[in-house]
């Protein structure tokens, strides 16, 4: 079946009255929001604030008790919903990708419904791959229970990318992984956001995360929208205890000159450990059935350095020595102040550290990790 | 014209092989599945036979008695309990060794011996899957015990193969009806049965 | 037994007994029979799934013909489809339809709803989502029940022998009415042969499709 664009980009998305009943309570009551052509629009609030009902009512997986959604000025309601659908990217939690289709048919599979001949659907999964940085070649005849957690994430973007479709949808994209891949994906993301420069509805419950990439941010709480605005507008002019609650970076910093490393940092794992002569090729392996990101390479005692599968993939092309590749790492004591670690990573953009007590890794420190912990 | 009599006399021949069988077969199952709980070889030989056997078209099994044991009474009984011995021993087995081991072990604990286990714990836990082995059995038995009529035994299906000879419906009919209804008979007492001997605590 | 099976007895009785045209015959029967099955149990499944009320009237009614007898099915199908191979295949379908169907229908069931969530959320219609993602997912059990019916599609074909239906079930009719007791054996483990040899072939299939689109 193929379907006609219902728009090439977005203008403008209004949420006008909209209400969804829950049982005797309200999911959503009586939302009036705007979403401009071009933003990320984050949708946050605590667990039951409705954020999710609101999003599923955009694309209709759920249908709204009262009030209009208008798309460019058409009213969802008149669109064919599966129409509506390819017409937007979806991405959620859980990624959900077909067990029983290769990476390459889960991305491909609604180009295939709309018709496309088999060259240009290979080529568009090539380009997609290649752009959330898994080299084609390597992942598009896997099958998705071969990836790790990360990497199926990636494919799942890849497929919200198949049709190139003007409005993405966000459900907690992120929300499943640990710190240190959240973090890479999140910075992943954001180059890929500049780059496609669509317009994209996010929902999560991480207030670090919406304030790194929303253009603007939507408070709810218990079905209502309480504030709705640009980062520092949240920041400077909460409009009630809640937001100023959710958003307060002040306190934050507030212990950061008393704090030690070793009071924030996680604990050291030994699966973070690669030898010095490891081959890439496999190093990619044994990072895939770890789940990592990012590793630390050492040669017997000694740290040489960290790398990051992103890397490891791009110099698969001829294999070398995980010790010819390794990048430099900050390293801690543990005694140092946390104050002075964080201005350390932030004057390198690095978001991850190590924490070395003389010989012995005993920690990991990740930027973010820390300011959540400050709160 | 099928009289009356000779119908009820070729049912009565039919149930007799049916339930000869059927005892026969769970008397001979039974041991044999505890028997593979104790033996891994047994129980792979049990299974593997089963899966294999079960395979087998009827026909063939009927047939092949015939070099071997010649026609009559005794080759029907043979031919229908290799198929009927299978679905029970290997239900029975399941039924027996998908017991919890926690309550083996407490069973020991409290100084049961072996045959009480067997028989105050495995076997009510495998009553419900042993009884549906037993019904599976018996219909398949039903359903042989037509066939084998074409080896001599008697009952119903001697009437069906008459009325093939002269194509004749409603002889046909006065085999096959009564047939149907014993089958859906066992269906029936067997279910009834089944629940009556479920103990309580395993039931859903 | 006074002789052995040697090969001369064996090519021997192949040839008097026609095996050839008898053992592609009951291939014949056998596969128009299984084809048939496969396409009505699969719809029948595919339906009680769309429409749950029907499916436990549906499921018991054909759990009852389960029980029927199989040549008094046959025979009951007679009056109506005339000598020939139509009441078998008939007799088969019938048999088959409920391991097909159940299995078809348990599969549907069981596909974890977050996929058809997804599917649904990428734009795929509901008959796309069904074919693209609930059907696959469920080929592991609609295999095993398709395995099943094989075995009862390869056994009332060989009864076919007793309705003037044709098939390696002639030669062993024939063979126990002349008493011949090397026709018996050769046409009975043949017969048997080439049902477990069907019923492994579906097994290997059967354990490649778990491999392929089963869940982990």
């Amino acid at each position: 079946m193929q379907t006609e664009r219902l728009f090439e980009r977005i203008d403008s998305i209004h949420l006008e009255g909209i209400t969804k009943k829950y049982g005797h309570g309200f999911a959503v009551k009586d939302l009036d929001l705007e979403i401009q052509g071009g933003e990320l629009l984050i949708l946050i609030g605590p667990s039951g604030s409705g954020k999710t009902t609101a999003l599923r009512m955009i694309n209709r997986m759920i249908e709204q008790d009262a009030g209009t959604v208008t798309i460019n000025g058409i009213n969802t309601k008149d669109a064919d919903p599966v129409r509506l659908r390819r017409n937007m990217g979806y991405v959620i939690q859980n990624i959900g990708l077909f067990p029983h289709m290769t990476i390459g048919e889960n991305i491909g599979l609604v180009p295939k419904l709309e018709g496309w001949d088999k060259e240009r659907i290979k080529e568009r999964v090539r380009t997609l791959l290649e752009f959330v940085s898994l080299p084609p070649d390597m992942f598009m005849d896997r099958y998705p229970r071969q990836l790790s957690g990360g990497q199926q994430q990636r494919v799942g973007l890849a497929r919200a990318m198949a049709m190139d479709p003007p409005l993405f949808l966000m459900d907690e994209p992120f929300g499943a992984l640990d710190p240190i891949l959240r973090k890479q994906l999140q910075k992943e993301f954001l180059k890929i956001k500049n780059e496609i420069n669509r317009t994209i509805v996010f929902v999560t419950h991480d207030i670090e995360e919406a304030l790194v990439l929303g253009d603007r941010i939507a408070i709810m709480n218990q079905g209502e929208l309480v504030q709705v605005g640009p980062p520092e507008e949240l920041i400077f002019n909460p409009a009630n205890e809640l937001v100023a609650d959710i958003v307060d970076t002040q306190r934050k910093f507030k212990h950061m000159d008393t704090l030690k490393v070793k009071d924030l940092m996680s604990p050291f794992d030994e699966k973070y450990v690669l030898e010095g002569r490891t081959e890439t090729c496999d190093a990619v392996d044994v990072m895939t059935e770890r789940d990592l990101e990012t590793a630390f390479v050492f040669e017997g005692e000694r740290l040489i350095g960290q790398v990051t599968m992103v890397e490891l993939m791009k110099c698969r092309t001829r294999s070398q020595k995980l010790s010819d590749v390794a990048r430099p790492v900050k390293i801690f004591q543990p005694t140092d102040s946390v104050a002075f670690a964080l201005s350390e990573m932030k004057s390198t953009g690095e978001y991850l550290a190590i924490v070395m007590n003389s010989n012995d890794p005993i920690g990991i420190l990740i930027s973010d990790e820390v300011l959540l912990k400050l709160i | 014209m099928v009289i009356l009599e000779t119908v009820l006399e070729a049912t009565w021949e039919h149930i007799v092989l049916v339930y000869t069988t059927l005892l026969v077969s769970i008397a001979v199952s039974l041991p044999l599945a505890f028997a593979a709980l104790y033996s891994k070889k047994i129980e792979f030989a049990v299974m593997k036979f089963a899966n294999l056997v079960q395979a087998v078209p009827s026909f063939a099994v009927v047939a092949i008695m015939v070099p071997f044991l010649g026609i009559g009474f005794t080759p029907a009984v043979v031919a229908i309990m290799l198929r009927a011995l299978l679905p029970i021993i290997k239900n029975t087995y399941i039924g027996l060794s998908n017991v919890d081991p926690a309550l083996i072990d407490y069973a020991e604990g409290v100084g049961l011996s072996q045959w009480q286990i067997h028989r105050h714990i495995r076997l009510p836990n495998a009553y419900p899957a042993m009884f549906a082995g037993i019904k599976f059995a018996g219909i398949l038995a039903n359903s042989i015990a037509v066939l084998t009529a074409f080896i001599g035994s008697g009952g119903l299906g001697e009437i069906i193969f008459q009325g093939l000879i002269g194509y004749n419906t409603r002889t046909l009919l006065a085999g096959a009806i009564p047939a149907i209804m014993l089958a859906v008979l066992i269906d029936v007492s067997f279910t009834m049965l089944e629940r009556k001997v479920t103990p309580g605590y395993v039931k859903e | 037994m006074e002789n052995m099976l040697t090969i001369r007895v064996i090519a021997d009785v192949w040839e008097r007994h026609l095996m050839t045209m008898r053992t592609i015959e009951h291939l014949h029967m056998f596969s128009i029979a299984l084809m048939l099955s496969i396409m009505i149990g699969v719809s029948v499944g595919v339906f009680i799934y769309m429409r749950p009320k029907t499916a436990d009237p549906v499921l018991n009614f054909l759990n009852i013909v389960e029980t029927i007898p199989d040549l008094a099915l046959i025979v009951l199908l007679l009056p109506i489809l005339k000598l020939g191979a139509g009441p078998t295949i008939a007799a088969c379908v019938l048999y088959s339809i409920l391991p097909v169907a159940r299995n078809t229908y348990t599969g549907l069931k069981g596909v974890d709803e977050q996929y058809t969530y997804v599917a649904h959320a990428i734009g795929l219609s509901p008959r796309e989502a069904l074919f693209k993602v609930r059907i696959p997912m469920s080929l592991p059990l609609i295999a095993g029940g398709i395995r099943i019916a094989l075995v009862f599609c390869m056994g009332v074909v060989t009864l076919g022998g007793l309705v003037a239906a044709g098939g390696l079930g002639t030669v062993l009719q024939n063979g126990i009415q002349l008493y011949q007791k090397d026709a018996i054996l050769v046409a009975g483990i043949w017969t048997g042969l080439l049902a477990v040899i069907l019923d492994g072939f579906a097994g290997i299939i059967e354990k490649k499709l778990h491999e392929r689109y089963g869940t982990w």
